[in-house]
């Protein structure tokens, strides 16, 4: 795992540039100008107040299951299943706001706790599995995502509905449940500086922990690392715990702060995109927030460039399948320029 | 005289500031071996890699006559795939449009039986021992039949049986026209079956002379610039038991019934053929195997441990394999230098890693071992193989261990930095420290060890006190020849 290598910032522009160059390509074969198209994009991402507050919004529904994929890939783990682990969180988070009871400042702490162990418990079946069985745990957290999102429907219809479960999601959570809004008449929510908090915290543990040592050593030489005395079924168990944690924290802040309840379609693939923003970040948090800003503008501007340019929403999922394209390609460009 | 084989003119690489190779020319010609020496770092694996066209030069001119073979210093195999698979990997003998299996096979086997480089051909690579890995390498280069074969130091893992038995091969291949580069640390083996050497030093030529006309003083010198360190005296110390092993073991049975015992301040050398339960016993010490029988360290019994006990309580092992086991390659010196000791509180700060203490333990391994390095900061994969090796031998001799296991520690590294890593493994035995050492090399057992044990088949053959030291009689124990 250690061969994801943490590139150099010139050839992170060339593979940029060579992102857009493709993309108007695309645009063009769409019969979009690309001019348009880009116009659009900037207009629906950052064209004022509302859209740069929507653009952080999503920017921090990726952030949390980047950073989740990251950590778990750092200790030489695939972590596929980010998004089961959001879903888990964000039903546990949607639970226990509807029936923890007290003032609203206690039962959205409690929400985040849920939101947080539920992730981590999805998350260590994956690193449980793993230690145990040495098995691959790419297979491991795609199954557990099938089974999150059953488990996900199920509840809503059956037991869920004794706390007032209908049509699909938990009942609304009252306003004093909800995440506290920051930007005023939007939907930016203390989740976002939580999320940029959560880096700088991820950013030292890795840097400046002997367990982050441990945990890098584990995913850059396991064999070394197990040497020096490293314990790796135990490493798996913990960074899988971890990384389900700050997944389902995700699951959680979508639910408190953006859905005000949990709904089974809370997430249109944010763990499964989580795993591109992680890797043109580098895997390091600082640079994961810069791709998840980046896809955050993708993301809240992809409606705009299919309502004013008449660009499809297949071409935005076109150019970040991209996005993956230029990263793997990275190391090559490298080469080449070197 | 024919045109040579390989011709280098010229050639300059570098890496950034450093010149790896700087103006080297070099001739190879058809039907002779030519040995390149040189301390680490002198650029010798840049310039194979060079000649082999796996490395770009900065600039000089390459003229090569035919194909060539390079058998590289670190090996790169497919693990998960057997010996014969790697060995014919891209030269599949072919029937219809399907691999022959059995084809290629025999001719695995043939070839290992031709060249006495003997391994089975149906292990898996990743489960070889390093020696053994070192043959299926050569026997791959072998395979391809090149007119013109480098090896990148193909003996270091090698026992000196075994290493004859590939000089032999090399001296056939060579009277049948194959042009052949070799790298080598073993003086000796330069003068006994090399025809011209070329040695290195910071990426220049300081000689060329005729194998036959020249001594192991005049490479030395020319290697290092100057004369070697001296090995320190042997101090006289009072031997009480250290380390004690009664009838250890590993489930699998590569190894059986080891009964020794180590004392403080004693070096007990492990002698034997690669493979035959070497590794076992390093990684039973370690902690890093299962293992029946009982272990005591000091008077208390060992618990069947786990890596992370064994460092604790002092016994600190060199693994065989740097870059797989002992390195994290991409990370640099200072963070290298702390593998193993993370958890210490020398090292850390409640839970924090102590960055000024790491650093200063980088500089202290750097400065004790010669370690050649632009900077601590710089990732070890930048560094030549021998300075690697400095780096996992100084860590291991750091914080006053108590048993030192060492597997093969000089593996691949020049006279001058052997020779200091010897006078310090003899300094922690006169502190001392119990030191097992696995060595396939018997001048490094005969110089160091106060006592041997001869490993063959998994069991302890044979073992001897340092009077009673005798090449025939150990090296007939290590074929099995004698019980
Ligand atoms: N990829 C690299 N980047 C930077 N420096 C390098 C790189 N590869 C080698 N060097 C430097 O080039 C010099 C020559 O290295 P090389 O590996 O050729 O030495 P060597 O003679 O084979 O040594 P050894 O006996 O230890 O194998 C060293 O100073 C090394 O640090
Ligand atoms: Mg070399």
């Amino acid at each position: 795992m250690s061969a994801i290598g943490r590139g150099r910032a010139r050839t992170n522009i060339i593979a940029a540039v060579a992102l857009v160059a493709i993309a108007s390509i695309a645009m063009l074969v769409a019969g979009t100008s690309p001019i348009v198209g880009f116009a659009a994009l900037a207009r629906g991402s950052v064209g004022g107040t509302h859209q740069v507050a929507e653009t952080l919004v999503q920017t921090t529904a990726l952030l949390f299951p980047a950073l989740a994929v990251a950590f778990a890939f750092r200790a030489g783990f695939f972590n596929i299943g980010a998004e089961g682990q959001l879903v888990i969180g964000g039903l546990a988070a949607g639970v226990v706001g509807t029936i923890v009871p007290g003032p609203g400042p206690i039962a959205i702490v409690a929400m985040l706790a849920a939101g947080a162990l539920g992730g981590a418990g999805w998350g260590t079946i994956a690193g449980g599995l793993r230690a145990r069985f040495g098995g691959s745990e790419v297979v491991a957290t795609l199954m557990l995502n099938v089974i999150a999102a059953l488990l996900a429907n199920w509840a809503v219809v059956g037991p869920l509905r004794a706390i007032g479960a209908e049509s699909g999601e938990t009942p609304s959570l009252a306003l004093d449940r909800t995440l506290p809004v920051i930007v005023e008449g939007t939907r930016l929510t203390i989740a976002f500086p939580i999320a940029l908090a959560l880096a700088a915290a991820l950013w030292f543990f890795l840097a400046r922990t002997v367990a982050g040592f441990a945990l890098r050593a584990a995913g850059d030489a396991p064999f070394a690392a197990a040497r020096a005395g490293i314990d790796l079924p135990r490493m798996a168990v913990f960074a899988f715990a971890i990384s389900g944690a700050i997944a389902g924290l995700g699951g959680a802040t979508i639910v408190a702060g953006v859905l005000h309840r949990f709904n089974v379609a809370l997430s249109p693939g944010y763990g499964f995109i989580a795993i591109a923003v992680a890797l043109v970040g580098d895997l390091d948090p600082p640079y994961i927030v810069l791709a998840a800003v980046g896809f955050g503008i993708l993301q809240s501007g992809s409606l705009a460039m299919q309502s004013l340019a008449h660009v499809p929403k297949d071409a935005v999922t076109l150019v970040e399948g991209l996005a993956i394209v230029a990263l793997a390609a990275r190391r090559t460009i490298a080469r080449l320029t070197a | 005289m024919t045109r040579p084989a390989l011709e280098l003119r010229g050639i300059v690489k570098t890496y950034g500031a450093t010149r790896a190779v700087d103006d080297v020319d070099l001739d190879v010609v058809a039907g002779e071996i030519h040995a390149l020496c040189g301390e680490n770092g002198a650029g010798k694996s840049t310039l194979a890699q060079i000649a082999a066209g796996k490395l770009a030069a900065t600039s000089g001119e390459i003229a090569r006559a035919g194909t060539i073979g390079l058998v590289r210093q670190h090996f790169e195999l497919a693990g998960r795939l057997r010996v014969w698979e790697n060995v014919v990997l891209g030269r599949e003998p072919q029937r219809g449009a399907r691999l022959d299996a059995r084809a290629a096979r025999a001719r695995v086997s043939d070839l290992a039986t031709r060249t006495g480089l003997h391994v089975d051909p149906d292990a898996l690579v990743e489960s070889l021992p390093i020696g053994l890995a070192q043959r299926v390498e050569i026997l791959r280069e072998l395979d391809s039949g090149p007119s013109v074969l480098v090896l990148d130091e193909p003996t270091a893992v090698l026992a000196p049986s075994e290493a004859e038995a590939l000089f032999a091969t090399l001296r056939a291949l060579s009277r049948a026209g194959t042009a052949i580069l070799v790298i080598t640390h073993k003086l000796s083996d330069v003068l006994a079956h090399a025809d011209r050497v070329t040695v290195l030093r910071v990426g220049r030529v300081t000689l060329r002379a005729d194998a036959a006309r020249t001594t192991t003083e005049t490479i030395a010198r020319a290697m290092v610039g100057g004369d070697l360190p001296m090995l320190p005296a042997r101090a006289a110390v009072t031997v009480r038991k250290r380390l004690v092993a009664r009838a250890i073991g590993t489930i699998d049975g590569r190894l059986r019934d080891a009964t020794f015992a180590i004392g403080a301040g004693e070096i007990v050398g492990v002698a034997g053929v690669d493979g035959n339960g070497q590794s076992e016993l390093v990684d039973v010490l370690a902690g890093m195997r299962a293992h029946t029988g009982a272990l005591a360290l000091d008077g208390d019994e060992l618990a069947p441990g786990d890596p992370r006990t064994r460092i604790a309580c002092g016994i600190r092992t060199i693994a065989g394999d740097r870059q797989r086991d002992g390195l994290v390659m991409a990370w640099s010196v200072t963070e290298n230098a702390a593998l193993g000791d993370q958890s210490r509180t020398e090292m850390r700060r409640g839970p924090l890693v102590d960055r000024a203490a790491r650093e200063r333990r980088a500089r202290a391994i750097v400065a004790e071992f010669d370690v050649r390095t632009p900077s601590i900061a710089t990732p070890v994969a930048a560094l030549s193989g021998g300075n690697q090796q400095k780096i996992v031998v100084g860590r291991a001799l750091g914080f006053a261990p108590r048993v030192i296991v060492a597997y093969a520690p000089t593996r691949g590294i020049d006279i001058g930095a052997a020779a200091l890593v010897h006078a310090r493994l003899i300094e922690a035995r006169n502190d001392g420290v119990g030191i097992v050492l696995v060595s396939f090399d018997l001048d490094e057992l005969f110089t160091l060890a106060d006592r041997l044990v001869v490993l063959c088949g998994g069991t302890i053959v044979h073992a001897c006190a340092r009077e009673d030291f005798d090449r025939p009689r150990i090296g007939a124990f290590m074929a099995g020849l004698s019980s």
